[in-house]
Order: C-alpha cells, then sequence, then structure tokens
C-alpha cells in the first residue's frame, strides 16, 4: 500500500519506529416499525492510526482524512506525544517481517442475499413477532451486515491483513396482559446473511417474553445459581481484567501477585482459545502480528499466566500469549479472544438437582461491578427451579457478591458445552452455591 | 466545512428523487487525551475525526448513510444508494440556505485550536496524584485522565436550514485503589463542562486527589450491603442518574413514539410525588450536557419535564414531533456523524426542595444513605431499571452506622418517582455520558438530597 510506505518513511525519517494500523469498514443496519421500514443506514469509513516510538517512549494519533497533508500532521502529532510519555524499554515495534492474511472464505464469506431480501427479513421479523399473542408491539428490532477490514504495516516490515464479516439480527418485544408487562428479546449471530434463522428469532423472543411475564421477586437469601449460556459468559467478561497482564504491569489487577497460586475450585479449567474457528474470536495473529494459541489461563484452580502483548510480555519476561490488541485510536492494550471452560463431570441431571435459581437476564453489569475489588450487585431475572424444571419466573431480584470468591464457591461443572449467542465463550453450566439474592 | 454548493447539489439531487425531506450533517472532532499512572504520564493520545452523514426523509421512513468523503459525486452516490427502494416523482423543492452562527452561551477560551497544552493538564493530573497518595500509605495507585475535546459540526437541511457551531469539552478525573494488603478498594473523582482548559481554575487539583483517596478508604472499610426493601435517602450531584435513568429515558420520544415508554399516555398526569419538579436545560452556560443548538440545527431550551409530580413535557427531536405531535425541544443530538439523531436529554436535574439531609437520615429507621451513585441502565418498555451505590452507609436508628459495598438499587420509573417523599436543598450537578441510539452523548445529572421511601436494595450481607 502506498499510502503505508509514505506514512512509515515519514517516521523512519524522524527516527523512530511505529506501526500503521488501516481499519475500513462498511455496514448496512435495517429496522422496522408497524410493518414498515424504519430505518436503513449504509455506512463506509475509514481510519489511520499511527503508533511512534522514539527514544523508548510510545506515541499514537489517528486521522480519519486520507490527505497527505493530514497524514503528516498525524504522524507529527505521535512523535509529539511520545515525547511527552514516560520511558518504557518494553515497548518496541516488534521485530516481525512477515505478510500475514486471513481466509475470507471463512471469516469473511459472500452470499447472495439481496438488500430486497434483507429489507424483508426484517419486516417479516418484525411483523412475525408483532403478531404473537400478548405482544403490544416490537419496539427494538433489526437485522444488520458489518464488513470490517484492518491492515497493520511496521517499520520492521510486518504486512497484515484481516477481513471479517458479521451478521446480526435481534428482536425485543413488549409483552403485555393487564397490570403485567414484560420486554425481552433474543438475537443471533452469523458470518452470513443466509444463516440467520428469523423463525427462531421470532420463537425465541416470544418464549422469553411469556416465560417472564408473571415473575415476580423471591424472598432475600442465599440460592444455589446457575447463570445461563448468555450470562455466565458476561460474568466471566466483566470481570476479565484478572488476566490482563496490561492490568497487573499498571498494578491494578488484584491477581498480579497470584499466577502459579490456587483461586479458584480446582475442576476449574479456563482457557483464551482463539483457534476455534465457530467463534466469533477466531483470530490466527493479533494486531501485533504475533501468532495466537490457546492458553490455559487457570488449570486445576491455580492461574497459569496472564494474557500479554509483546510489551506486557517482556516486562515479566515471558513470551507474548499473542493477545496485542490495538485499534486505530488506541495505545497497545491486551484483549481475550474467546473464553473456553473445559468440560466437568456432572451430567445434567446432577447439575439440575434440586432447587435453583437460573438467571437468564443481568442488568447493570456495566456499573454495577468493580473488577479490582471483584465486588458485584446486579439486577436479574430468571427462573426458580427444581430438578431441572422451571417452578416459578423470577423478577426485580438483585444477585450479588464477589467474583473472586465465587470461583472457589462452584458446586457443579457440567458436561455439555454451549456456545452463548455472541459465539465468544464456549463453555459447560456451572452451579455456584450460597449465592446472595436480594428480593 | 462543506462547500455550500455541494451541499445544495446533495440535497437537489435527493429532492429529485422523491425524499420529503434533506439533512447533511458535517463534523470534525479534534481530540487530546493525557493519561497518568504510577505519579507518571502514561500515554499522551491525538486525532481527528472528520465525516458527513446524510439523512434522508421518505414519509416516516428514514434513511441513513455517511462517509469521510467531501466530494459531490460520493455524497451523491450514497443519496442514489440509499433511496433506490424509494423513488418517486419529486414532492418538495429546496430553499435556499439561511445561514446563522448561534450565540455562543458557552464560550471557550483555552481551546485544542490554541494548543493542546499538555504540560499543564499534566501538572494538574500529577498534583491530584500526589495529593490523593499523601493522604493515606494505603492509596496503592492512582490513575489520571485529561480528555478535550474540539467538536466543529455544519448542518444543511432541505428546508433551508444551515447552521454552524464548535463545542469544546474538557473533563479532568482521577481514580484511586486503596489497599490494606488483603483487599482492595477504589475511588474516584472527576469534573467537566463544555468549555477549554479554563476549568482548571474552577475545579481543584488537590481537591480532585484527595476526593478520590477519601471515597477510596471509606470503601476500603466497608461491609457487605444488607438487602431488601427499605428507605434510601440519595446524595446529591450524582445521585440525578436515579431520575436520568429511571424517567428521563422514558420521556424522549424515541422511545414515546414506540409507545415503549410507561408515560407515554401519561401527559398531564401525576406520574411523581407533587414534591417532584424536573426539568432537562440545554442552556445552563458551561455545563457538560449544554448545547447552543442540537444536532439538527434547532437552538437549544431549558424544558420543564415534571411540575408539582405532573408531566408537563416530553424531550423531542424531529422526527419524534412528527411521530408524537409534541413540540420540538431542542434534544435532537448524537455521538458522531455515524449516528441519525434522536430524543436525549442535555442537563437534567430535580430541582430543589426544602428538606434539610439531616432530617431525611433522622427519619430512616433502618435503611442506606448512597450518598455517591454510580452509573445504571432503564428497560424503556418497562421502566425497571438499575444503578449502582459507589458510596453509601447503613442507617439505623436515624444514625449513619457504617459503610458499605457492592449495593445497587432497583425499582420502576413509576415506582420510584412516587416514592419520593423529601427533596433536599443542597443541589449539585455532575456530569456523565450517556449511551442510546444515536451514541453516547455528554450529559449532566443533578439532584439535591432526595429520599425514597421505599426501593429494593440488593446487598451481600
Amino acid at each position: 500500500m502506498e499510502v503505508a510506505e509514505r506514512v512509515l518513511q515519514w517516521v523512519t525519517d524522524a527516527g523512530a519506529t511505529g506501526d500503521l494500523m488501516v481499519a475500513e469498514g462498511s455496514s448496512l443496519s435495517l429496522k422496522a416499525r408497524d410493518g414498515e421500514l424504519e430505518e436503513h443506514k449504509v455506512s463506509s469509513s475509514q481510519v489511520f492510526g499511527i503508533r511512534v516510538i522514539k527514544d523508548d517512549k510510545a506515541g499514537v494519533a489517528y486521522s480519519e482524512a486520507a490527505d497527505t497533508a493530514a497524514l503528516r500532521l498525524m504522524v507529527d502529532h505521535a512523535l509529539t506525544n511520545a515525547s511527552y510519555a514516560r520511558t518504557d524499554a518494553n515497548e518496541q515495534i516488534p521485530d516481525t517481517e512477515i505478510t500475514l492474511a486471513t481466509d475470507d472464505a471463512l471469516l469473511a464469506p459472500s452470499d447472495n442475499v439481496t438488500v430486497e431480501e434483507k429489507i424483508d427479513a426484517v419486516l417479516r421479523l418484525e411483523r412475525e413477532l408483532a403478531a404473537r399473542d400478548k405482544v403490544k408491539n416490537v419496539p427494538y428490532n433489526g437485522v444488520s451486515d458489518v464488513t470490517a477490514a484492518q491492515r497493520i504495516y511496521s517499520t520492521a516490515g510486518l504486512n497484515a491483513v484481516s477481513r471479517v464479516r458479521a451478521c446480526f439480527s435481534q428482536a425485543a418485544a413488549l409483552v403485555e396482559e393487564g397490570d403485567k408487562s414484560v420486554m425481552e428479546g433474543w438475537g443471533q449471530g452469523a458470518r452470513r446473511f443466509d444463516e440467520l434463522d428469523i423463525d427462531n428469532i421470532v420463537e425465541m423472543a416470544h418464549a422469553n417474553c411469556l416465560a417472564l411475564l408473571y415473575g415476580e421477586a423471591i424472598p432475600s437469601g442465599h440460592y444455589d445459581v446457575i447463570f445461563d449460556a448468555q450470562c455466565q459468559p458476561t460474568m466471566f467478561s466483566t470481570f476479565s481484567m484478572m488476566f490482563s497482564g496490561k492490568a497487573a504491569k499498571d498494578g491494578i489487577n488484584p491477581m498480579r501477585d497470584k499466577v502459579g497460586e490456587t483461586i479458584g475450585d480446582p475442576r476449574l479449567d479456563l482457557f483464551d482459545s482463539p483457534l476455534m474457528d465457530e467463534g466469533f474470536g477466531y483470530a490466527l495473529f493479533d494486531d501485533e502480528g504475533s501468532p495466537t494459541g490457546r492458553t490455559a489461563l487457570i488449570s486445576g484452580g491455580n492461574l497459569e499466566t496472564f494474557i500479554h502483548n509483546s510489551a506486557t510480555a517482556a516486562h515479566f519476561g515471558v513470551q507474548t500469549t499473542g493477545n496485542g490488541a490495538r485499534s486505530p485510536r488506541s495505545t497497545l492494550e491486551v484483549q481475550l479472544h474467546q473464553l473456553e471452560i473445559g468440560p466437568g463431570d456432572a451430567d445434567d441431571d446432577a447439575i439440575t438437582a434440586g432447587e435453583y435459581l437460573e438467571l437468564t437476564d443481568l442488568t447493570g453489569t456495566h456499573s454495577g461491578a468493580n473488577a479490582v475489588a471483584g465486588d458485584f450487585s446486579f439486577g436479574a431475572s430468571g427462573f426458580l427451579c427444581r430438578d431441572g424444571e422451571r417452578i416459578q419466573p423470577v423478577r426485580n431480584i438483585t444477585v450479588a457478591g464477589n467474583f473472586y470468591e465465587m470461583l472457589n464457591k462452584i458446586d457443579l461443572i457440567g458436561k455439555t458445552r454451549r456456545w452463548d449467542m455472541n459465539r465468544h465463550a464456549f463453555m459447560p453450566p456451572i452451579r455456584f452455591s450460597d449465592v446472595a439474592i436480594s428480593g | 466545512m462543506l462547500d455550500t454548493p455541494i451541499a445544495h447539489s446533495v440535497i437537489d439531487h435527493s429532492l429529485s428523487l422523491g425524499a420529503d425531506f434533506v439533512e447533511l450533517f458535517i463534523e470534525r472532532n479534534q481530540i487530546n487525551s493525557i493519561s497518568t499512572l504510577s505519579s507518571e504520564v502514561q500515554a499522551v493520545q491525538s486525532g481527528i475525526d472528520f465525516g458527513i452523514g446524510v439523512r434522508i426523509v421518505y414519509g416516516t421512513k428514514v434513511l441513513y448513510g455517511y462517509t469521510n468523503r467531501t466530494e459531490n459525486d460520493e455524497l451523491c452516490r450514497i443519496v442514489t444508494e440509499l433511496s433506490a427502494k424509494d423513488l418517486r416523482d419529486p414532492e418538495t423543492s429546496s430553499a435556499s440556505f439561511d445561514f446563522s452562527v448561534p450565540h455562543d452561551i458557552h464560550r471557550a477560551e483555552r481551546t485544542l485550536t490554541k494548543g493542546s497544552e499538555v504540560e499543564s493538564k499534566v501538572e494538574f493530573l500529577l498534583k491530584a496524584d500526589r495529593t490523593a497518595r499523601a493522604s493515606s500509605n494505603m492509596i496503592s495507585q492512582t490513575r489520571g485522565s485529561c480528555l478535550q475535546r474540539e467538536q466543529s459540526v455544519e448542518i444543511f437541511t432541505s428546508e433551508g436550514l444551515h447552521a454552524s457551531d464548535i463545542r469544546n469539552y474538557i473533563r479532568a478525573s482521577l481514580s484511586a485503589i486503596a489497599s490494606n494488603g488483603s483487599e482492595q478498594a477504589t475511588g474516584g473523582f472527576n469534573d467537566g463542562g463544555l468549555t477549554g482548559w479554563e476549568i482548571q481554575e474552577a475545579i481543584d487539583a488537590e481537591k480532585t486527589g484527595s476526593e478520590a483517596a477519601r471515597q477510596a478508604l471509606v470503601n476500603l472499610s466497608a461491609k457487605a450491603c444488607p438487602s431488601g426493601r427499605m428507605p434510601v435517602v440519595i446524595g446529591p450531584g450524582f445521585g440525578g442518574v436515579i431520575f436520568h435513568e429511571a424517567c428521563g429515558h422514558l420521556l424522549e420520544t424515541t422511545s414515546v413514539a414506540k409507545k415503549a415508554s410507561v408515560f407515554h399516555d401519561k401527559m398531564g398526569e401525576l406520574i411523581a410525588n407533587p414534591v417532584v419538579n424536573a426539568v432537562d436545560d440545554g442552556t445552563m452556560a458551561k455545563e457538560w450536557g449544554s448545547i447552543n443548538i442540537d444536532d439538527e440545527g434547532m437552538p437549544t431550551q431549558r424544558t420543564q419535564l415534571i411540575k408539582d409530580g405532573e408531566l408537563t413535557s416530553f424531550l423531542a427531536d424531529r422526527i419524534g414531533a412528527e411521530q408524537t405531535g409534541y413540540g420540538r425541544t431542542g434534544s435532537g443530538r448524537r455521538q458522531s456523524y455515524k449516528f441519525a439523531p434522536a430524543s436525549r436529554m442535555r442537563n437534567t436535574f430535580i430541582e430543589s426542595g426544602e428538606a434539610e439531609l439531616d432530617d431525611m437520615i433522622a427519619s430512616i429507621d433502618r435503611g442506606i444513605y448512597a450518598s455517591h451513585m454510580g452509573g445504571g441502565s432503564v428497560q424503556p418498555g418497562t421502566g425497571e431499571f438499575n444503578f449502582a451505590v459507589t458510596e453509601g452507609y447503613y442507617v439505623e436508628k436515624g444514625k449513619v452506622q457504617y459503610p458499605v459495598k457492592a449495593a445497587t438499587l432497583i425499582s420502576t420509573g413509576p415506582a420510584v418517582l412516587k416514592e419520593i417523599s423529601m427533596v433536599g436543598r443542597d443541589f449539585a450537578l455532575a456530569c456523565g455520558m450517556c449511551g442510546s441510539v444515536s451514541g453516547a452523548v455528554p450529559t449532566t445529572v443533578g439532584q439535591p438530597s432526595l429520599k425514597v421511601d421505599d426501593i429494593l436494595v440488593g446487598g451481600n450481607a
């Protein structure tokens, strides 16, 4: 790419090293209302982001303008920004002279679905859900089709291109009967639009609404809890800072001194597994061009390692785990690709024996959690269950506790693993004991 | 930022394809961000966003597209692509542009255009860091941030509107971690406004540092919070998030028009305790949630939402006004050119009352004093909301007993508004970011201390 060569030459001329990230995207999103198309949105965008390292100081800057003057200014700003940064010899542009590219057939497959057919899909989604029993309306619905490409070039010779496609459809219905009302929904993600199952989304959204319509709070107390396939990954990702090498380096990861120590139940095995290609977090290389791999984070309850980029790995004297993350607008960070929990030994009958609370919705996870302390308190809904049967819908309760302590309050781990709706986590159900519920 | 002849050409092209209304939103957004960690500069970041959003309306249908390019051909291509399914004979002709620059009620002096002033901001953040660390040897880490942003917008419409504005945002914060060896807790303090770096004369680095440290130390000593239904006194300032979440979102025509708000048919009715008066005001000088014009080019205004407990107004953008029949309130806002505008809050608050904080606490037999609140969320259709307590105390027999941690308040909008029984005099505002259908926009929340007689507290005791 000629522009990239020119930008990196400016970096080199300034006596610095650097990498340039170019992100491009195009998208279509559609929403329906009362049988008509309410919103039709298309976009195309491009952003350049440069990271420079000079005198062991890193600086970043970005620009959405692609003209020469704007890109030159971007490089100048990055060099100026670097001059203010702290000295960190661990952050360097990796010496990676390689050309990498993702497989479009796998990650960005094409299909023959026309825009008209996508419009038909969202209209049908809204119409069929609105026609279901007790549904007042379907205020939130939509389909989207997004393709994003990311190119990374470095002064060391890295040339990495990745392209992904993601199609989504979701709907939430407002269901009313008498003085009772509930709004619940369902959604699905796929890499091809023709893999979206509109009928299933209608069915699941409606079923979720009806199941919770007559939900009531239950008495406050401590219950055995099973988070469903969506909520359990939410719990782990909310506290994912515990695996961050960057947070450990920055002194804010509460597990920073616990590598090699037991932090959870001895039956708990947890991995970052970027090579499972069924997941949306599938990745062969990270944002530094480093190869990825399956990383055991917790084995037998022991904290094995943090996730690392090249800078945090150098800080701790270990190898990068291929979890370097950067966007054109950000500094170098780390991020999980997709979480995997190893299968346990409990079959379905065992894990659902007796009385327990199945939580199917958590609210306030962005505000009610403190990842430094591990404390959390979320709004919740779900079902009081006995021997695998839902015996009472439950709403207007809170679930609270300390997540890091909960890792030692695991009663059972199931044998059967499932992907979450967004396909970023592959886990068996876990039954936690003695969880505080307020109702 | 966009040549007027090109704007004319694109709008004329869209109208020739039968559109009822066309709008071009041009945005240039310059940012500078400084972060500190471990008593030194961690990173300085900067960037420029630029793009054009094209909104086309056919009846009730909204078509939206955006691009980073300014050429006539590219903009007309987007119009043609968006309108492909709705082509019809022209029904409207464009009007001549009537250019207007709004009166700037939030004039900034030390703007990014004049300089990013990195040294001065670093000095502020490191002074806050030193103050926090000096307050206790249990303060183990601090993280500081100063974000300055200069957003220039220009709007053209087929109705002849041509308006432009420049918005200068600044926000500084410090978070602190307190540790006793076995446990950790966090605290924080931030302030900001629609102004330039001259805000440093109003926000004190030492106060920023000492307040962050004080809250972290309080939380380090906190016990598990009792749970169940009980009275709660919610402190001033960011405590206003309760109204923002419980009521404000339900008064936006975005949810009213869809009948996804429990208040959609309650205009003129008593929806709150008569002690409650609530306002959404975009005109407050240099406040974080203020604007001169909204993102549809309409001058902002002060909107009385609730008067003596009675619902008096919704927040309406252009489309929302058409869909509901209620008048526009200058509330059409969006995060950037990548979003179509929607009705959004600005500075939203419950007005001062007559009660004293001490009297509210004295009236509680068993409950919580939530002196500082965190964020939350609401489900518009049912009004069910949650929000987190970041600093709270258990109250028994009218006296504050001990700090509590990990508490969340949940209820519904209609229920909690009627449970507010006492409204205090200690009014304050606090800034935050609000996320909704048109992205994240700066909003201010506010209130005096107030007492909610009955609400569910989620705790771990």
